[in-house]
């Protein structure tokens, strides 16, 4: 890969939507979102199906334009200019390879379009070609390459003339888990070693946390939160987040004063929770002073900021490297609880046994509903 | 392989097959059989009765008359120039109906592109001839740019026949066109490429096993043809024409004539048939 | 399933054997052509198909006016279906067919027919009107053999030169107007579409060229055949459209297409009816034309209704409805009292056998020479076939 740096000289963000808005008839698929992903950057906008996320991605691409709003790409305004006349490719999820082209051809479709001449296209195109491990597949149409083939395939013919940003949408969605699990690592190393600016769009979390240098959680057109994995996966900003990234037990109400002490919305990660011995959390005696138990809580604190609850396991699924318990509390609740397969578990932690529930005060935080 | 069918499935398969074959072998391939075996027998010149003496006269005739092969090479320039003008025709036609317009208007499209279908064939063309005609609106509308119509000719025969298979050339391209996935167009643009080149590199690959598909109506309509010609073709004489005109005085001459087109449509199909069009068919 | 395949192959063996012995059946014994003449009528089947020349069996649906075809029908009670035909040729090919019971034939058709054994015999008494038949045209060469008539004539007349008066200014009186001199209508100049149409050209050079000793336009030999399609592919340059179909030359004329050429007189009355400024003229060297007979299909399922159409057709009041409309000199003598135009007789000559002299009527030219020349042999009609097509190239 090329590595030398493009004649425009970049004065803005990769990236940049500003109050973009988005009708398709009646319906608003983007609702006035404004989004900055900086150079360099690997960049995530994660949603639901149908959470618009798929239109930001094609509004970058040139193949909507928005209803309303302004985008720039490197800071110049690029509203209304045709896909082929901005510095960006797309990696499609369906890879959209020219079917009646070779692997080779289809690489080398930026650089013939632009009028490259054959030899240098030649040596470009094979040189895309091994970063994707594919050199010795040029000659081949795409129905003869396996789905994780032609996925390279696609990110090669995407990278061959470095554009400024790289969209990919879902682009991982067709392989199966362990190809994706593969290709998420490499996609990550292709960025890294490339420089390019990467914008990707998916439905699954794993793969935005993974991968990201920041994500944008979409939904319903509009973006909900930015930030580093860690901290959408941390402090969520909204219950939404909270429940689309990662599980978690999301407590409000009734459930919010009963086992957090104070009313609100608030969410606990399943892996937050540890399992103790029913008896031995009810031995505990709470914590004199702190944190006052108030006449609804079922839940106590103890003096290390620690609340303890009681309640009666319903369902156990073991899903490899962790156990998934449900555990139904005395006054109608759920709590998920996820615990790592390392050591023994408490007698008790067995169907239909009583179980106790404790986790840190500070790991039960409040999110807005 | 299927799982082998029970002995009564087979004989319901043989009873549903078996009248289609018949059919088949008797109406198409038996009057066929027939016409190339009729085409070595002669007829009495003055009451124009068949024959039955085994001789190749006919084809020996139809090979040194120099009058025969004019009009074949002339048929077969009409054919070509009918499927030529019916493929320029048909591709932005076929495009504008599969790509730019939007889905509620694709049906009336269609329709409107198929109603000439309904329409008689002989109405169609004798309107064709009144436009053509000295007096017609095709002189009328080209005359304020000094021109003048084509007249009843070659030129006429091109048109209407061009006109007339149209719907049969632009249904498959439609067909191919409506098939293309939208992500190539996009996937074309985003890796730069204009709207020529898309058409040119993305676009008519996908597109030309359906013209050659059209094309194998278009030319051998074209080539069977021999109305339109009586109608707009002035003095113009095609093979379908001689054939109508010996079929009432020398039979197997029209037989020995009606070779010629058959061979040039089974040249044609082998032809296209490498070019894979048959696959779309 | 090997032996189910056989079975397929065997069986569509034996189809197409079946298919090549039913065509191989087509010709029959030579002894017992045409059939044989009716001693007597029966009752009429209800049903009569006929294959006729345009303007022969007029049943109002041009003109409400002319209709004799209701008339016989609500007579006789014989249902009419008329075939309209064009050519000839096409005549003879539509009466091989067996499903036509009677036709108008022209004289280049009529002995084909006889010859082929297509049409049968006529039994002249069971055709009261037959007696009032001009006695000129009563076992005539093409209507009879052996002494034996083989239907009813209905009239003759000749082929014209029409004319645009309005495109063609000074008034044509010579064939040389479509052959010499057709380069003057360039492209407007029309002919009929047919073989026979060479003898046009042969009677035009009977004059044009009396180097050539034709006699006889439909007895030419090869040098004499040479040089008709060597004048009909001068022609050719200047032919906008051939037309063997009378509706064509009507629009052809009607729209200015055509300006000039051969025609019949009903198809001039047509396209002045349809307000086309057009005139017929019969040019000074006479013309081809037409001695028509009605004959009876040896295959005819309707040979009562065809008799009483023979009768019909000539009796004197319809001949001379007929041969005012189409334009042509009726066949019953009694006929030349009935005409509207009282000196329609007169204008078509239908007792002046000199005129008629110069009438070279339609007859299939053969190999022996029809002039009476015995040192040649003639060109044959399959000759005049494929010299036509090649005149039209």
């Amino acid at each position: 890969m090329q590595t030398q740096a493009r004649a425009t000289t970049r004065t803005g963000p990769a990236v940049r939507l500003e109050a973009v808005t988005k009708d398709f008839g009646t319906v608003r698929a983007v609702d006035a979102v404004d989004l900055t992903v900086h150079e360099g950057e690997f960049f995530t906008l994660l949603g639901p199906s149908g959470s618009g996320k798929t239109t930001l991605l094609r509004l970058v691409a040139g193949f909507e334009q928005p209803t309303g709003g302004r985008i720039e790409l490197a800071g110049d305004d690029v509203t209304g200019t045709p896909p082929n006349r901005r510095d960006v490719h797309t990696v499609f999820q369906d890879y959209a390879l020219f079917p009646q082209m070779s692997v080779e051809q289809n690489v080398a479709y930026a650089l013939t379009v632009r009028g490259v001449r054959k030899a240098e296209r030649l040596a470009r195109a094979h040189e895309a070609l091994t970063t994707v491990r594919l050199d010795g597949f040029a000659a081949r149409r795409p129905a003869e390459l396996s789905g994780g083939q032609r996925q390279r395939v696609a990110l090669a013919r995407a990278l061959v003339d470095r554009p400024a940003v790289l969209l990919l949408d879902e682009p991982l969605g067709a392989l199966d888990l362990a190809l994706r699990q593969e290709m998420q690592t490499e996609l990550k190393e292709l960025q890294r070693t490339t420089g390019i600016t990467f914008l990707l769009v998916t439905h699954d979390q794993d793969e935005a946390l993974t991968m990201s240098d920041r994500i944008a959680v979409v939904r319903d057109g509009r973006i909900e939160q930015t930030g580093p994995p860690v901290e959408v996966y941390e402090r969520p900003a909204t219950a939404f987040v909270a429940g689309f990234v990662g599980t978690t037990n999301l407590l409000r109400g009734e459930a919010a004063v009963r086992v957090v002490g104070r009313p609100g919305t608030y969410s606990i990660r399943p892996e937050r929770i540890l399992l103790t011995d029913p008896a031995e959390a009810s031995a505990r005696e709470p914590a004199e002073g702190s944190a006052r138990q108030s006449a609804e809580s079922s839940a106590e604190t103890s003096a290390d900021g620690r609340r303890t609850v009681t309640g009666r396991i319903t369902d156990i699924v073991h899903a490899g490297a962790h156990t998934r318990f449900t555990v139904m509390l005395p006054y109608g609740d759920r709590l998920i609880v996820h615990r790592q397969n390392l050591t023994g578990l408490p007698e008790s932690a067995r169907p239909d046994g009583e179980i106790g529930l404790s986790w840190d005060e500070r790991d039960a935080f409040p999110v807005p509903s | 392989m299927p799982a082998a069918p029970t002995p009564g499935s087979r004989l319901r398969l043989t009873a549903l097959l078996a009248p289609p074959l018949l059919w088949l072998t008797l109406a198409y391939l038996g009057s066929l059989a027939i016409l190339l075996l009729s085409a070595f027998w002669t007829t009495d010149s003055f009451t124009s009765d068949v024959v039955h003496t085994w001789n190749t006269d006919n084809f020996h005739e139809l090979l040194t008359t120099p009058v025969y092969r004019t009009i074949a090479l002339r048929t077969l320039s009409i054919a070509v120039a009918v499927t030529v003008v019916d493929a320029l025709l048909a591709l932005p036609m076929a495009f504008f109906m599969a790509r730019v317009a939007g889905r509620r208007w694709r049906r009336p499209l269609l329709v409107a592109v198929l109603t000439p279908l309904w329409a008689g064939y002989l109405v169609k063309a004798y309107a064709w001839r009144v436009m053509l005609g000295e007096n017609g609106v095709v002189g009328a509308a080209l005359a304020p740019f000094g021109l003048h119509g084509p007249g009843y000719g070659t030129t006429a025969v091109v048109i209407v026949l061009a006109y007339l298979w149209l719907p049969y050339m632009i249904l498959p391209v439609y067909a191919a066109l409506e098939r293309l996935p939208e992500r190539m167009l996009e996937a074309s643009a985003d890796l730069g490429a204009g709207a020529w080149r898309t058409l040119r590199s993305v676009v008519l690959p996908v597109v030309r096993p359906a013209v050659l598909a059209g094309s194998v109506f278009t030319f051998s309509l074209s080539l069977g043809d021999y109305l339109t010609v009586q109608i707009v073709g002035g003095k113009t004489q095609l093979l379908g024409n001689v054939i109508a005109s010996q079929v009432t005085l020398d039979l197997p001459m029209a037989a020995a004539l009606s070779a010629v087109p058959v061979v040039l449509i089974v040249c044609y199909l082998a032809a296209v048939r490498r070019a894979g069009a048959l696959d779309s068919l | 399933m090997r032996k189910r395949k056989m079975s397929v192959w065997r069986s569509a063996a034996a189809i197409c054997a079946l298919l090549l012995t039913a065509a191989g059946c087509g010709s029959g014994n030579d002894d017992d052509k045409g059939g044989h003449a009716p001693d007597k009528l029966g009752k009429g089947e209800g049903k009569v198909n006929i294959i006729a020349w345009a303007g022969y069996a007029e049943d109002g649906s041009n003109d409400p006016k002319v209709d004799w075809v209701h008339p016989f029908e609500k007579k006789t009670g014989c249902q009419v279906n008329t075939k309209t035909a064009g050519t000839s040729d096409e005549m003879v090919s539509l009466m091989k067919t067996g499903q036509y019971d009677t036709v108008s034939a022209s004289g280049d058709a009529t002995l084909r027919l006889i010859a082929s054994g297509d049409a049968a015999p006529v039994n002249t008494k069971l055709v009261p009107n037959y007696k009032d038949i001009f006695p000129a045209l009563k076992q005539q060469p093409f209507n009879s053999k052996d002494g034996r008539m083989y239907g009813i004539p209905h009239g003759r007349g000749a082929n014209l030169l029409m004319y645009r008066t309005d495109k063609v200014t000074s008034a044509p009186d010579s064939w040389r107007a479509v052959f010499d001199d057709a380069a003057r209508y360039d492209g407007h100049v029309t002919a009929y579409d047919s073989p026979i149409y060479i003898a046009d050209a042969a009677l035009y050079l009977m004059s044009a060229k009396p180097s050539l000793g034709i006699k006889n336009p439909y007895a030419l030999d090869q040098k004499q055949l040479d040089a008709a399609v060597a004048l009909l592919k001068k022609q050719h340059q200047a032919v906008g459209e051939y037309w063997s179909d009378y509706q064509k030359e009507i629009t052809a004329f009607k729209g200015g297409d055509s300006v000039i050429g051969t025609t019949w007189q009903v198809i001039a009355n047509l396209t002045k009816a349809e307000k086309a400024p057009v005139k017929a003229v019969l040019p000074k060297e006479g013309a081809t034309g037409w001695s028509d007979t009605w004959m009876v299909s040896a295959k005819a399922e309707h040979p009562n209704c065809a008799y009483k159409w023979l009768d019909w057709i000539v009796s004197p009041k319809v001949n001379a409805q007929v041969a005012e409309y189409f334009g042509e000199a009726p066949s019953n003598r009694k006929a030349c009292a009935e005409t509207a135009a009282p000196d329609h007789c007169a204008i078509f000559h239908a007792a002046d056998e000199k005129y008629f002299q110069r009438v070279h009527f339609w007859t299939t030219p053969i190999k022996q020479c029809l002039d009476g020349r015995k040192d040649t042999d003639c060109t044959d009609y399959a000759q005049w076939t494929r010299a036509w097509t090649e005149v039209k190239g």
